[in-house]
């Protein structure tokens, strides 16, 4: 038997995928993560509210969804509503978040793989001429207009600070909210020039290649929200493997009732399933339960994405392309918030952006849609103190069905008589449509 | 052109992800290794390499070896790096022991007992501090730029203004009160190290309300002491801002959030090491 190893690049963490292979038959396809801090251990016995400045420490990809998601679950502990311009600064950075994110995700990670680079950096050199010599500056100018709004929203872009328990700790400033404005809209016909050429690139590579990765059904977990997106996080919503437009909806805390999590033996992180059946996370499965994003050429692009592909679409490439329509979404989303919150006169130091409140002991759970699907915060304080947390992270929900991408695309390369050399490049090609965090789902 | 490259061992890659973000590099070096955005799989010869995150299982120690034997000049990049960071708070008496009882995947790599900052293997030749520390020190760092300029504590590039007649009794914790924009958050009872942690960072946090928790870590007074005289220092400024009794600042320094950071440079590991030297910070 042969045991073939690809470490792995241009995601986030340290994990590699392992393939056994016996007499030209691909045995199994391991995603193994290879990384462990401990989060779940080392913040037993802390103060419980000392938890939004240390889990972000998880990731510094998504530590904004860690602050947010700390602080939801302490409000709920405590019982705290925040002001609704708190809740809207919230959003804010939830959409900075998403917007680096997708820009992160799509230029960075895998649009080297459409035109044959190693990284965006060289795309430039090696890439073929169409590409503009101004797509590397450009995509790193959309991807820091989302570090910007972070930075506004959240005070710092890496381990944002201003989230608290019962609001935020000071509101925008008004000449940041301005300049703000200027960005975003210096972004938007920007980021729908670099989407659509990316969407071209990711059809000539398509086309090349002959497919567009695992196309099988599976089950779709989102926590968007049923009307205009949410991506601070409502109720989980499950699509089921059968495509049925019924969806099984329930709240962050009955979690338990529906997803599954295992461990595994090769693994630092879990797997969940819902029901048995492969789940996924992640933008595509935001599009597939979206009937509409609510902001006008976000919506453009939704129709055409449900015309070409379908409602559900199962074809992992799709996840690429599912980023781009969010990426647009968060641009357009961010300016009316802004504009929402200038117009109404909510921008200014002293707005009343928090409510006080008093701390007790029980437990709760906080649920933030992050760029990678939802993610549950769960804590038990007993005497102020953390007694029991977890972490119940997007990419754990993506990882069976990663697993099952990469046999799929094993045995697309792996014949009797040799393994292709493609299958190094699939690997990653794979790996990367789900963009899986490694930081957050070993923690 | 230069060229350098970047190795990630156990952390968050926010540092890494900081570096992203600091884009000035792209005209006068050559990004030759850094797995999260760079499919290469193999650390070539480099100008400058910079390690980010902190020694926490056997891997860590092999790629941080074989990696420092290619470059010329060897940064250690964040707390994580400096002294494990934010993963020690698992080496708390209190966690130690569940810790080690974890269920370990066997095929994975394995775990150390606790998280070793970089220095407890090779010899950094200068220490970036932060977490993360800011795009700007970064650039500053790469493109040696003479015109950088940092303060020397967090207090002078934060510019709320310190009242003498606005003495606390109480801290606040993190998460309580409504935080004033414009007076020192001493005056308004929240633990904030600003007054002794190194400058650099433009003090994002004190001016978006929320206390500096001192990533950047000691200002170059400290440096080469241990906590105790960090501590203290602090504890003198409290003293003649506040009224708040002196057991509570303690409790509040040794509490994680703050602990993580407080304790990451001089005396971390407990070992005979000698104290990093000042010259080798940035
Ligand atoms: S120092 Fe902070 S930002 Fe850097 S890797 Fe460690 S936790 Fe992340
Ligand atoms: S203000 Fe303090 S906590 Fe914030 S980045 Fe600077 S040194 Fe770090």
């Amino acid at each position: 038997m042969a045991t073939l190893t690809f470490p792995l690049s241009r995601m986030e963490g340290h994990a590699q995928v392992v393939v056994e292979i016996s007499r030209g038959t691909v045995v199994s396809a391991h995603f193994q993560a290879t990384e462990y801090r401990g989060f779940e251990l080392l913040v037993l016995g802390g103060p419980a509210e000392q938890m939004p400045v240390i889990v972000p420490r998880i990731c510094g990809v998504c530590s904004t969804a860690h602050h947010v998601a700390a602080v939801k679950t302490l409000e709920a502990i405590y019982g705290v509503t925040p002001p609704p311009v708190a809740l809207k600064i919230r959003e804010l950075l939830m959409l900075g978040q998403l917007l680096q994110n997708q820009a992160t995700s799509l230029f960075i990670f895998t649009m080297p793989d459409r035109v044959g680079a190693e990284s965006l950096y060289d795309l430039a050199e090696r890439g073929p001429e169409e590409v503009a010599a101004d797509t590397v500056a450009h995509a790193l100018q959309v991807r820091q207009v989302g570090t910007h709004l972070i930075t506004l929203a959240g005070g710092q872009f890496i381990h944002p600070v201003k989230a608290v328990v019962g609001g935020v700790t000071s509101g925008l400033d008004s000449e940041g909210a301005l300049k703000m404005l200027d960005e975003l809209a210096w972004a938007l016909p920007i980021a729908s020039e670099l989407f659509d050429a990316y969407w071209e690139a990711s059809l000539a590579m398509g086309e090349r290649l002959g497919t567009w990765g695992d196309d099988a059904p599976a089950c779709y977990i989102t926590s968007v929200g049923g009307e205009r997106p949410n991506y601070y996080g409502d109720v989980l919503r499950v699509l089921g493997c059968d495509g049925e437009e019924v969806c099984t909806i329930f709240p962050a805390d009955d979690y338990q009732q529906y997803l599954i999590e295992e461990e595994a033996e090769y693994s630092y992180a879990r797997k969940t399933s819902y029901q048995n059946q492969v789940m996924r996370a992640n933008s595509l499965a935001r599009i597939n339960l979206a009937q509409h994003m609510d902001t006008p050429r976000a919506d453009g692009y939704l129709t055409r994405f449900h015309e070409a592909f379908g409602q559900p679409a199962h074809a992992i490439m799709l996840f690429d392309l599912a980023r781009g329509i969010e990426l647009v979404y968060a641009i357009e989303r961010a300016r009316e918030i802004l504009v929402e919150l200038l117009d109404t006169g909510q921008v200014d130091d002293r707005a009343d952006v928090k409510v006080p409140y008093t701390p007790r002991d029980g437990e709760g759970y906080g649920l933030v849609e992050a760029p990678r699907g939802p993610l549950i915060h769960h804590y038990r304080v007993e005497m102020g103190k953390i007694a029991q947390a977890e972490f119940i992270i997007p990419t754990v929900h993506n990882l069976a069905a990663i697993e099952r991408a990469l046999r799929v695309a094993a045995e697309r390369y792996v014949t009797a008589e040799s393994v292709a050399l493609e299958l190094e490049l699939a690997v990653g090609r794979v790996v990367r449509s789900f963009d899986p965090c490694i930081a957050c789902a070993t923690h | 052109m230069k060229r350098f490259a970047v190795v990630q061992l156990s952390g968050c890659a926010g540092c890494d992800v900081s570096l992203v973000n600091a884009d000035a590099w792209v005209d006068e070096y050559k990004l030759v290794y850094m797995p999260l955005v760079v499919s290469t799989h193999d650390i070539p010869e480099v100008d400058i390499l910079l390690i980010t995150g902190g020694v926490r299982n056997d891997e860590d120690v092999y790629k941080l070896r074989h990696a420092v034997k290619r470059a010329q000049m060897v940064v250690a990049v964040g707390t994580c790096a400096i002294s494990g960071g934010v993963a020690n708070l698992g080496d708390r008496d209190e966690v130690r022991e569940v810790f080690l009882a974890h269920h370990q995947p066997h095929l994975a790599p394995r775990l150390l007992p606790k998280c070793h900052p970089v220095d407890n293997y090779v010899s950094p030749d200068l220490y970036l501090s932060g977490c993360p520390p800011t795009p700007e020190l970064f650039m500053a760092v790469l493109m040696e730029d003479q015109d950088f300029q940092a303060s020397r504590i967090v207090c002078q590039e934060c510019e709320r203004s310190k009242l003498r007649d606005m003495r606390p009794t109480h801290l606040m914790g993190f998460q309580q009160g409504q935080v004033d924009s414009e007076i020192c958050l001493i005056n308004q009872g929240y633990l904030c190290i600003g007054s002794s942690t190194r400058g650099g960072c433009r003090a994002p946090c004190p001016r978006a309300g929320h206390p500096c928790v001192a990533c950047r870590g000691p200002s170059d007074v400290f440096i080469e002491k241990d906590s105790e005289v960090w501590f203290g220092s602090i504890k003198r400024v409290f003293d003649s801002m506040t009224s708040v009794p002196s057991d509570e600042i303690e409790a509040g320094l040794r509490s994680p959030q703050l602990a993580l950071f407080l304790f990451q440079f001089s005396d971390y590991a407990g070992d005979d090491r000698a104290a990093r030297s000042r010259e080798k910070m940035f």
